[in-house]
């Protein structure tokens, strides 16, 4: 079947232009892949006058041709061991968006835990993918999940069998190596009811080129289960970057995300989380580090749909040079999601006189018993601390360096792989004197 | 707890009467001859015609804002009577007033005489459209204030009218500010000339009283170099199973230390339990602090109208202004309220404070929405916003929409948002204490309350805390 492009925006159209719909030879995939086609036809490119990417212009993404990478270069595995995690023991990587079994690791998993590409495992977990691919990132509304979706060909997925647990962190890294080229990440996590996994997704662009990535993350975490979730977004800094991650937790279950980023010229990362039970935990930390021109954008959602709710999220942006962060964080509380906990801080440090913050918290409430709130601040650094370490002997720009990078430590500090705190943190220090220095 | 609330919330309304006067009615529509038809029945000069030609020819490429978080049927503009004027227009005195309407104003609680001579309130009164009394007038003309209805202010002070009429709002600000500046009616003109300070509370007092009429006033405060003045504004309308539309706009212009104050008490008619009838509330109220050191500051007590749509806002311009927002909204029933403030500052050290509270009950839906914006060269500007809300049963929603925008590293911006119901535990405590439930609800209410009610002037504030007492009683149980 291959449906014709028949685009209302010329940008759309020229993405979708020799778009063949991978032929799988599966209906229900075939099905989706055609719905999203439709959906990508039909909807047309965000713009600044549209209230979610009102203060996200994408017009530079717009403005270029990219194309699937044809070849994808080969690299080796001393390419990528500066991203990868010694504690990830198991890790799947992806070259421009296509599946490179030579730079994975999935063997030695015990029993009951299922790391692989959606190719392979769609023999063997076929049932468990239809139930929940493309099922939970919605792309009627959203033109990027649409994109994603109907370029569906590979990606990675992880399963954990009821009352497993996965012994160690698992690390998804996709890697852009191409100028002009665009790659569909797709990542698919099931955690069955008492199943626990911590799974480290990792977007890296190996050299400055100015590429696409267009991610979508499904997490479903089953009935009493637990899924940690890093998420770090090193891309190029010519590169674009958008990311939808749509997560839903049946009864009791508990999420935490930790996303982290750092890269890309225009980043949008668009994190939704449905409590489909009673009783979920959620919690959702965010960092941006930026600084030049780039401009990073989180959106996230958190819907609590039922009762007994309770989440926590810290989002915190350090914006440096002629930057500019936005966070548009939204708690829903659904009429009858009684007795749901909820709080949000937003967090922004300006280093410097052109970099800018949009904020915007937004709570909906639609239940009475209920306890939320939310704070957001803007400013700089504290006059009284930077003083305080100056009479310790730290020169000015230490000791801003020093509290910019405990500003940032609060969220890295939580993340639970080790290897990486250490390394976002030597991240966080060497990018903060950079900007410090504006 | 839900029968004392319910009853609370099943409170009829107390200002729904019709006053039958012989009234000056324009026929329904909007075309440019009714805003000449307008505009000859006030014998404007031929330049504020223009204006309102202008801004009806703006209005008409505009369309109607759909980003509120309001729901409402399609307004049929041409469905509006956009002029109706008691008759006996020319008044004296007091004493000319129809004795009706001084009879309505007893109803409402506002007995002008009264309130003049024993609480020094100079009241100038709207009623539909037309400014039909000013009580005081000659007591602030002694100090130099302009106090009177904008038409007077455009016959005898055009210089003035002319020079700030649209300056803070201009003429196609927004699709509601367009509407109104091409047919506004009447309102109020306040100028308070250099090193003034008002030695009394100004008043205004609207009521809408035609059923399908529209109310399109116009208020126009200027505060020159260091003078000062506290304004006060309350509004009613009878019950009508009809919507009516008012749509005004308010410009606050305060010059170098100068101050404005600004209250609101708003209890236009909200529509009937089943959410039929009631005001359309879309007004658009800017301060502009132009000169250093100067404040102005918003207070709101918004309990009426079936649907609210309004964010008095404070313009920064001038170094060291302080601009201040002050909001209780209550919403019950099928109301719908989205309002809060814009902040917008431009000049150095700038400061702003915005507290809002909102309490909603029965199935009525309240959002805050709030900008704080502050621009590159704000250097040092500081804001300070919090924004509870508290719900009261489980079918009413509340939003919060704080969008916060900082350009410039050296401002500090704070802000703080919570939700919270009256909780068993807080009325068990009470009635531990010997405090029935109704009393205790009104209680804790006030205390939510207490950081705005302490900003109204005196009788307001006694006013407010009555109301939202008379609005929500027995809604809790």
């Amino acid at each position: 079947m291959m449906s014709a492009v028949v685009a209302t925006h010329p940008y759309i159209e020229a993405l979708l232009k020799g778009h063949e719909m991978p032929r799988g030879g599966i209906s229900w995939l075939d099905e989706r892949r055609a719905q999203a086609l439709e959906r990508a036809n039909a909807l047309t490119v965000p713009t600044t006058r549209d209230e979610e990417w009102r203060f996200t212009d994408i017009t530079p993404l717009t403005k270029l041709r990219f194309r699937p990478a044809r070849a994808t270069p080969q690299l080796a595995i001393s390419d990528l061991s500066r991203f990868l995690a010694p504690e990830a023991t198991v890790h799947l990587t992806f070259v421009d968006g296509v599946f490179a079994p030579e730079l994975s690791a999935n063997a030695g998993l015990p029993y009951g835990t299922v790391v692989t590409s959606f190719a392979a495992a769609l023999h063997t977990h076929g049932a468990v993918i239809e139930q929940h691919l493309a099922r939970h990132a919605g792309f009627e509304k959203e033109l990027f999940a649409a994109l994603n979706t109907c370029h569906l060909r590979d990606g990675a997925f992880v399963w954990v069998a009821r009352n497993r647990k996965c012994p160690t962190p698992v690390q998804i890294l996709f890697v852009s190596t191409q100028q002009e080229t665009v790659a569909y990440p797709r990542i698919l996590v099931v955690a069955e009811a008492g199943a626990e996994c911590t799974l480290i997704e990792d977007h890296a662009g190996l050299g400055d080129e100015a590429y696409f990535s267009d991610a979508v993350t499904e997490v479903a975490v089953g009935e009493g289960a637990c899924v940690r979730h890093v998420r770090v977004q090193r891309d190029a800094r010519a590169a674009f970057h958008i990311a939808t991650c749509a997560v839903a937790l049946a009864k009791d279950a508990r999420y935490a995300s930790h996303a982290v980023t750092l890269g890309a010229r225009i980043s949008r990362h668009n994190l939704n989380v449905t409590q489909q039970g009673e009783g979920s935990e959620v919690r959702m930390d965010g960092l941006a580090l930026i600084s030049g021109r780039q401009l990073a954008d989180t959106h996230t959602l958190m819907d609590h749909a039922c009762p007994n709710g309770r989440s926590r999220q810290l989002h915190k942006c350090i914006v440096g040079g002629a930057a500019h962060a936005v966070f548009n964080g939204k708690i829903v509380v659904r009429p009858g999601a009684q007795l749901t906990d909820s709080a949000q801080e937003s967090r922004n440090l300006l280093l410097s006189g052109k970099a800018q913050v949009d904020t915007k918290p937004q709570l909906e409430i639609f239940a009475d018993d209920v306890k939320c709130s939310h704070g957001a601040t803007v400013g700089q650094l504290d006059q009284e601390q930077v003083f305080y370490l100056r009479s310790r002997g730290l020169s000015p720009n230490r000791a801003r360096n020093l509290l910019t990078y405990a500003f940032g430590a609060e969220v890295i500090d939580r993340i639970p792989v080790p290897s990486l705190i250490e390394q976002l943190g030597e991240m966080v220090l060497a990018r903060t004197q950079v900007v410090g220095d504006a | 707890m839900s029968s004392v609330l319910e009853n609370l919330v099943n409170q009829p309304y107390r200002h729904g009467f019709v006053t039958d006067i012989e009234s000056d009615t324009a026929p329904k529509g909007l075309n440019e001859d009714i805003i000449r038809f307008i505009s000859a029945k006030k014998n404007e000069p031929e330049w504020l015609l223009e204006f309102r030609l202008q801004a009806f020819r703006h209005w008409l490429t505009m369309a109607e804002p759909k980003w509120p978080n309001v729901k409402y049927p399609k307004i049929d503009f041409q469905d509006i009577i956009y002029y109706s004027a008691p008759k006996p227009k020319k008044l004296a005195s007091m004493d000319e007033v129809d004795p009706e309407l001084l009879r309505t104003f007893e109803k409402l609680g506002v007995p002008m005489n009264e309130r003049a001579k024993l609480a020094g309130v100079a009241v100038d009164v709207i009623f539909d459209s037309v400014s039909v009394a000013t009580t005081y007038k000659q007591k602030l003309a002694e100090v130099g204030i302009i106090f009177c209805s904008i038409s007077e202010a455009v016959r005898e002070h055009p210089e003035l009218v002319r020079k700030y009429l649209g300056t803070v709002v201009p003429p196609g600000d927004n699709y509601y500010a367009a509407l109104n500046s091409a047919v506004f009616t009447d309102g109020s003109f306040c100028f308070i000339p250099r090193g003034v300070k008002c030695p009394m509370e100004l008043s205004t007092y609207f009521r809408i009283n035609t059923e399908s009429s529209g109310q399109f006033e116009r208020t126009l405060i200027v505060a020159e170099e260091g003078a000062s003045v506290s304004y006060l504004e309350g509004c009613t309308a009878p019950k009508f199973d009809t919507n009516q539309l008012h749509a005004a706009v308010v410009e606050l212009v305060a010059l170098d230390n100068a101050e404005i104050k600004y209250s609101t008490v708003q209890n236009w008619y909200a529509g009937d339990e089943n959410g039929l009838g009631g005001i359309y509330n879309f007004v658009t109220k800017r301060g502009l602090c132009k000169g250093v050191n100067s404040k102005i500051s918003w207070t709101q007590v918004e309990t009426g109208s079936a649907i609210t749509w309004k964010y008095p806002s404070c313009v920064l311009l001038g170094d060291n202004s302080i601009g201040e927002f002050y909001s209780v909204a209550l919403t019950n029933h099928h109301q719908q309220a989205d309002t809060g403030t814009k902040m917008v500052h431009i000049g150095r050290n700038t400061r702003s404070r915005i507290i809002s509270k909102g309490i909603s009950a029965g199935q009525s839906n309240n959002s805050y929405r709030g900008l704080v914006k502050i621009v590159p060269r704000a250097e040092n500007a500081r804001n300070y916003s919090q924004c509870d809300s508290m719900l009261i049963g489980s079918k009413c929603g509340a939003n919060t929409f704080p969008y916060i925008q900082v350009q410039n590293p050296g401002a500090t911006v704070e802000h703080e948002a919570t939700t919270s119901r009256i909780g068993e535990e807080q009325l068990f405590y009470f009635a531990s204490r010997g405090i029935g439930a109704e009393e205790a609800v009104s209680m804790i209410i006030n205390g939510f309350c207490r950081d705005v009610f302490q900003q109204l002037p005196m009788e307001f504030a006694v006013e407010a805390t009555k109301l939202l007492g008379l609005k929500l009683e027995g809604s809790v149980g």
